[in-house]
């Protein structure tokens, strides 16, 4: 527990490491079930734009109003054929304008959000 | 120019007018019982849906969605009422009571906004209008039929509640218990039943202001339970908490301040208004608006 | 540990910072709807710190508390006279006046190349501080709950002292408390100032663990909810909120078995506890008989 503290407080105060950002493109079409979507999402590096392969990305998701009130447990997102290409199916309670989290956690730790209004079919 | 102040006061007048009749079934709670119901607006939300959907299914007239809407408006009420008002005894038997309700009813109001959604899961549901014409002309002016109903319905319910209360024998039971509940008591009134009819009055009341505002917006969505709630506390606490007049004074005041805020300033700055109006209000003069009309003061709070 | 447990108990960590916000109102007699702000001003102003102004969070922190106390004595000092409900939509009114104001605030800096800060409506991205340092989430939630307890030590040492009962005092009954020399006015905005500071404290580290943050993050249910974990939770003892806040976003919120069905669970459960248990779960009699409880253990 100590350790932790210290490693946390060390932390803190050390030097800034060089960002390296990623982001992220998704794009969310709906399924035949109601409220459950199939969302693909492009992980490139921010500065480069060259595509990451091979990441641990997770989708969560999360309503605005009420944090945690309708989260969405995260699901790890499969890769798909082309590199830095994923997929995740995501179950979420209620229509609305949702926070999508995607969560790395290699090869870089980075966390993105992005906004999603997720609309019922006309 | 002035044609613009006097559209905005007309258009603000009939905006309060729903907000007046909400704050009625609000304020009677509060002055009855000396209870605050946060789940008012839910209840108003499952009346509503109820009649969306009885929309969907058979598409009758607007007398049979108006019932139908006061109807679920009152039978939601009465079980908050039975589960959280009821058990937690008399009026005035402390602050811990008072509370122990408002949480309860705090609870039921999430209950009940996902009964709603799960039920009806959409956004957005269309409702059938009222008056499916073209709003009336008054020279330069504009006003809308649904509003005129509901400017006509408050008022209706403010003299209603009146007479009720003051030349009934339902209405002195009443007034006994908002006296002295426990010498109404000693003399045989049975306050707890006095309790549930005020309770469904309160709803139906809020069932016919649900109603009309759904119908004047031609819309039902899930944000209707919250809106509804926090409308009617404003303008119950502009008006002056526990007073009839105040609830109406207040409602109209509520419209008159968000029409005129978001004509001068634009709609982001309406609410911010209306929030910081309301916070001088009470830091001033709690007792209300209605109170400094007639220039007395209004029960301590 | 599985991320989503992790997200969980993090959570679990960071609303009980509001939660206790609201409780510490409630023992000093005063029911808010409004905590909910000075966690949004302590989001905002750290965030701001670390993310634009390249302090550490530490100091950033630090800061939010600040302002977050000195937020709610500004909101405090109108609203002294006023009890209850009264009180009660003052604040709400409060609040929802701060949230509007996020909601107008626009403060953007370009750093890296990428537009930083808060945006009115779309929110403040890119609070990255945690990540830039490479600080695991289970770092995170060990700091996070190493200060929930630092705060809950801080509570018992209160409750036992001389200030503790005269919060309590304030709370049930003060004309007498006036009446024994107590500046009651001074007492509640002191305390205004504290819950101010620990939901600013809370806000503060909920930015930083979402790396987003906006208005409507901040709204009156936010609020509503802490009030009622405090209250569902228990205000005998300041494990009350806790248990509140445990209740319903660790027990229910992660027991898929209710997905849908959360609230109708959950709210009616609430209900139903409140008809035996109208002071909450841990409330003062609980509290006081376990005291006992445990003294007697002690001297047999």
């Amino acid at each position: 527990m100590l350790r932790t503290l210290l490693a946390a407080a060390l932390a803190a105060l050390a030097a800034p490491a060089l960002g390296q950002r990623l982001a992220a493109d998704v794009d969310c079409k709906p399924t035949q079930h109601d409220l459950v979507y199939d969302c693909r999402i492009a992980l490139k590096e921010a500065a480069s734009r060259k595509p990451v392969a091979g990441a641990d990305v997770s989708v969560g998701a999360d309503m605005p109003s009420m944090p945690m009130a309708h989260n969405v447990r995260p699901v790890k997102a499969k890769p798909a054929k082309e590199p830095g290409l994923y997929t995740a199916r995501l179950e979420l309670e209620m229509y609305g304008e949702w926070a999508l989290k995607l969560n790395v956690r290699s090869p870089v730790r980075d966390v993105i959000v992005k906004k999603i209004d997720f609309r019922e079919r006309p | 120019m002035l044609v613009d102040v006097v559209q905005n006061t007309l258009d603000g007048l009939m905006l309060g007018s729903a907000y007046a009749l909400l704050a009625l079934g609000f304020t009677l709670i509060f002055g009855v019982l000396r209870r605050a119901n946060l789940a008012y607006g839910p209840a108003i939300m499952l009346g509503a849906y109820a009649a969306t959907w009885v929309n969907l299914q058979f598409h009758p007239g607007v007398l049979v969605l108006a019932a139908v809407t006061i109807a679920g408006a009152t039978l939601a009420g009465t079980y908050v009422e039975r589960l959280c008002f009821a058990p937690h005894g008399r009026r005035g038997a402390g602050d811990a009571a008072a509370i122990a309700s408002m949480v309860g009813s705090f609870a039921l109001w999430m209950q009940l906004e996902e009964a709603a959604t799960l039920w009806l899961p959409k956004h957005l549901y269309g409702f059938p209008p009222l008056y499916d014409g073209p709003p009336l002309g008054l020279g330069p002016l504009t006003l809308r039929v649904e509003y005129l109903a509901m400017l006509a319905c408050a008022a209706a319910a403010c003299f209603g509640l009146h007479r009720l209360l003051n030349r009934t024998r339902f209405g002195l039971a009443v007034r006994a218990v908002v006296d002295q509940a426990d010498a109404a008591r000693l003399a045989g009134i049975n306050v707890p039943r006095v309790f549930m009819l005020v309770f469904a009055l309160a709803s139906a009341l809020g069932g016919l202001a649900g109603y009309l505002i759904v119908a004047a917006h031609e819309q039902v969505t899930p944000m209707l339970g919250m809106w509804s709630t926090l409308k009617g506390m404003i303008a119950m606490m502009l008006g002056g908490l526990g007073s009839l007049p105040g609830a109406v004074v207040g409602g109209l005041a509520l419209g008159l301040i968000e029409s005129h805020s978001q004509w001068l300033f634009g709609p982001q700055y309406r609410d911010l208004i209306a929030f910081l109006i309301l916070f001088a209000l009470l830091a001033v003069r709690p007792s209300g608006l209605w109170a400094m009309l007639r220039r007395s003061p209004a029960p301590a709070p | 540990m599985d991320e989503y447990a992790l997200g969980v108990l993090t959570n679990v960590g960071l609303f009980s910072f509001l939660a206790l916000s609201a409780y510490l109102l409630l023992v000093a007699g005063e029911m808010s709807f409004g905590q909910q702000a000075f966690f949004g001003v302590g989001a905002y102003a750290a965030g701001i710190g670390t993310a634009m102004w390249g302090w550490p969070l530490p100091v950033a922190a630090l800061a939010a508390m600040a302002l977050g106390a000195a937020a709610a004595w500004l909101v405090g000092l109108p609203t002294l006279r006023l009890r209850g409900l009264y009180f009660a939509m003052a604040t709400l009114a409060a609040a929802e006046m701060f949230r509007i104001l996020f909601e107008l605030v626009h403060y953007q800096r370009t750093i890296d190349g990428e537009l930083v800060g808060p945006d009115g409506t779309q929110g403040f991205r890119g609070i990255r501080w945690v990540l830039e340092r490479g600080i695991e989430q289970e770092t995170f939630l060990a700091a996070v709950w190493a200060l929930v307890l630092l705060v809950l030590g801080a509570f018992a040492l209160v409750e036992r002292s001389r200030l503790g009962a005269t919060l309590r005092m304030v709370g049930e009954d003060p004309e007498l408390a006036a009446v024994l020399g107590v500046n009651v006015a001074r007492v509640k905005l002191g305390v205004a100032a504290a819950a101010g500071a620990l939901a600013a404290l809370g806000g503060a580290l909920y930015a930083h663990h979402n790396t987003y943050v906006e208005p409507r993050n901040f709204d009156i249910m936010l609020g509503v909810h802490s009030l009622a974990y405090a209250l569902i939770g228990g205000l005998g003892t300041a494990l009350g909120p806790l248990l509140g806040v445990a209740l319903d976003i660790g027990l229910l919120e992660s027991t898929r078995v209710f997905q849908g069905y959360r609230m109708i669970v959950f709210g009616g459960l609430v209900a139903l506890l409140l008809i035996v248990r109208p002071r909450g779960l841990l409330d003062e009699l609980t509290v006081n008989r376990v005291a006992a409880a445990l003294r007697r253990r002690r001297t047999a």
